[in-house]
């Protein structure tokens, strides 16, 4: 993978935003079986062979975060009146894996593909853009749903979440799955190296999963940052999918719910691009 | 024992420093970043209305039980992943050909672990210093405590690392048994507030006395015996340091 010349990249950005590049895709000719073939045996397949480590790691990572926070919660302190910290938490814990998950599959598979230089194998397929952003993106999607469905029946046992809201649950689970696997997906074409890749998960992931009210109340925050954490839309995601959980929402559900939609449309249409243009994957 | 090959300890030394330095923003700045939002999570969730651990601000207790945490990990995951990589991709005969023997290769590879979690818990504690108002209350059970802890999860790393034929076996260590430990071992909380039965468990855990020891350091409170976690720590390192040798002295799963 080379850096790329000026003139080259100057050549990405005129043909990422070229208007006849913008040709609607033709769904007639939707390649149904390259597509599963992505999808299914390529993405969705590897990750349940790597089971143990992908499915079962995030699990106990996630039932220790629970267990610890079971042993060093204070009795006197809840976060929010009326609410139990541990069931307040646990759905943050959930979706965290969901989007971390998904993220890490789709930037780690693309990686993984240019560093080895097996990636040619999936352009020579007849695979059209679409298909191919549509495969790494929904197989990875698929990989952070099955970790969270995993982690939300185990925590299911342990926490009280008879309030259960599956259209809002769902909703904000498959919303925020679908976002962080088409961040994958752009970030893995953009990723040069490994150490590209886990810059954008130790700075930006992982600060973003843990700093969005997964483990707090909006209350709990200093006053100058109270007003920054509506701007942040996995506030929102958490935010939504804690209140199908456990009835508690802090922020508008419809708000998050737009608010994600279009984000996700507008990160399908980045990466649909720069796999048309074979951003940093064509030579 | 024959004479040591200086030159050969040190250049192998220096591969397993460079191996991480080379990468210093996955290795260092990352982990950094990690726990410093583990402290600002839990303080935000567990720390309100002023309450207090040990006697000490729960941010202040907390501090030093991360700085451990993120310590032993990093060692851990810097001896145990050279040696899997070094295996899968079969450039491990790299390091077995030289003229170097089994005590010289664990030295150099141990010694590799240690540097980068000791770097780590340097670049962690600076960062918590900023946030957090510590005073190191013993230096030397501080240091004692540092240097140990990390030189056991580098041995340890070294015998998964030899053991696993695959990463899923290395990362099955990693999920199962490491991280369980780092996580449940006081770190997070005093142990008396387990029930009586895993308190005495506790009594019989190394990362325990280690977590203990070292923040004994810097808050002057611990739970178990310190002289014990002395004790506990130097002994469990020799007999980890012996299972190494001679792992490579066989050539364990190493050699064909």
């Amino acid at each position: 993978m080379s850096e790329g010349t000026p003139a080259s990249r100057r050549g990405a950005a005129k043909a990422l935003l070229s208007f006849r590049a913008w040709q609607p895709p033709t769904f007639r000719h939707f390649n149904k079986r390259g597509f599963w073939a992505l999808y299914f045996h390529r993405g969705v397949w590897r990750f349940y062979r790597f089971g143990l480590e992908l499915l079962v790691g995030p699990l106990v990572s996630s039932l220790l975060f629970v267990m610890v926070f079971v042993v060093a919660q204070s009795e006197r302190a809840a976060m929010v009146p009326g609410v139990d910290l541990i069931q307040f938490i646990t759905p943050g814990i959930i979706l965290y894996a969901v989007a971390h998950t998904a993220f890490e599959n789709a930037a780690a598979m693309l990686v993984f593909e240019k560093m080895e230089g097996m990636i040619a194998d999936v352009q020579m397929a007849p695979l059209s853009p679409l298909e191919l952003l549509a495969g790494y993106a929904l197989s990875s999607a698929t990989c952070g749903l099955s970790v969270g469905l995993l982690v939300g029946g185990a925590a299911a046992i342990f926490v009280d979440f008879s309030y259960f809201d599956a259209t809002l649950v769902f909703g904000f689970a498959v919303a925020t799955a679908l976002l962080f696997g088409l961040l994958g997906t752009v970030v893995g074409l953009w990723a040069e190296r490994w150490d590209h890749y886990s810059a954008v998960e130790g700075f930006f992931v992982v600060p973003l999963g843990l700093l969005s009210g997964t483990f707090f109340s909006v209350e709990r925050l200093p006053e100058a940052l109270k007003e920054w954490i509506y701007f942040n839309p996995v506030f929102y995601a958490i935010d939504g999918f804690r209140a199908g959980l456990i009835g508690y929402a802090e922020s508008s559900l419809t708000v998050g719910l737009t608010l994600l939609t279009a984000l996700i449309v507008a990160l399908a249409l980045l990466g649909w691009r720069l796999f048309a243009i074979g951003y940093k994957i064509k030579p | 024992m024959g004479r040591v090959n200086g030159r050969g300890l040190w250049t192998l030394y220096m591969k397993e420093v460079r191996r991480f330095l080379n990468v210093f923003t996955q290795t260092i700045l990352a982990p950094m970043v990690t726990t410093l939002l583990f402290l600002a999570i839990f303080t935000l969730a567990l720390g309100g209305g002023g309450r207090q651990v040990g006697g000490v601000d729960f941010a202040v207790f907390l501090a030093p039980g991360l700085i451990m945490m993120s310590m032993v990990q990093n060692s851990f995951a810097n001896t145990s992943s050279s040696l899997v990589i070094a295996k899968v991709q079969g450039n491990i005969v790299d390091i077995l050909m030289p003229p170097l023997s089994a005590s010289e290769l664990t030295l150099g590879i141990a010694g590799g672990g240690v540097t980068r979690g000791l770097l780590v818990g340097l670049a962690v504690g600076l960062g918590m210093w900023l946030f957090v108002p510590m005073q190191i209350h013993a230096p030397l059970f501080v240091l004692y405590h540092a240097v140990m802890a990390s030189l056991m999860l580098a041995l340890l790393g070294m015998i998964g690392g030899i053991w696993s034929e695959k990463f899923d076996h290395i990362a099955a260590v990693t999920n199962f048994v490491i991280t369980p430990f780092s996580f449940l071992s006081g770190t997070f909380y005093s142990i008396e507030r387990l029930p009586p039965v895993w308190q005495t468990v506790a009594h019989f855990n190394p990362f325990f006395y280690m977590i203990d020891g070292f923040r004994y350091g810097f808050i002057g409170h611990a739970d178990g015996s310190l002289v014990a976690g002395l004790i506990v720590m130097a002994l469990f390192n020799l007999f980890l340091w012996t299972v190494t040798h001679r792992m490579f002295a066989t050539g364990y799963r190493l050699k064909p």
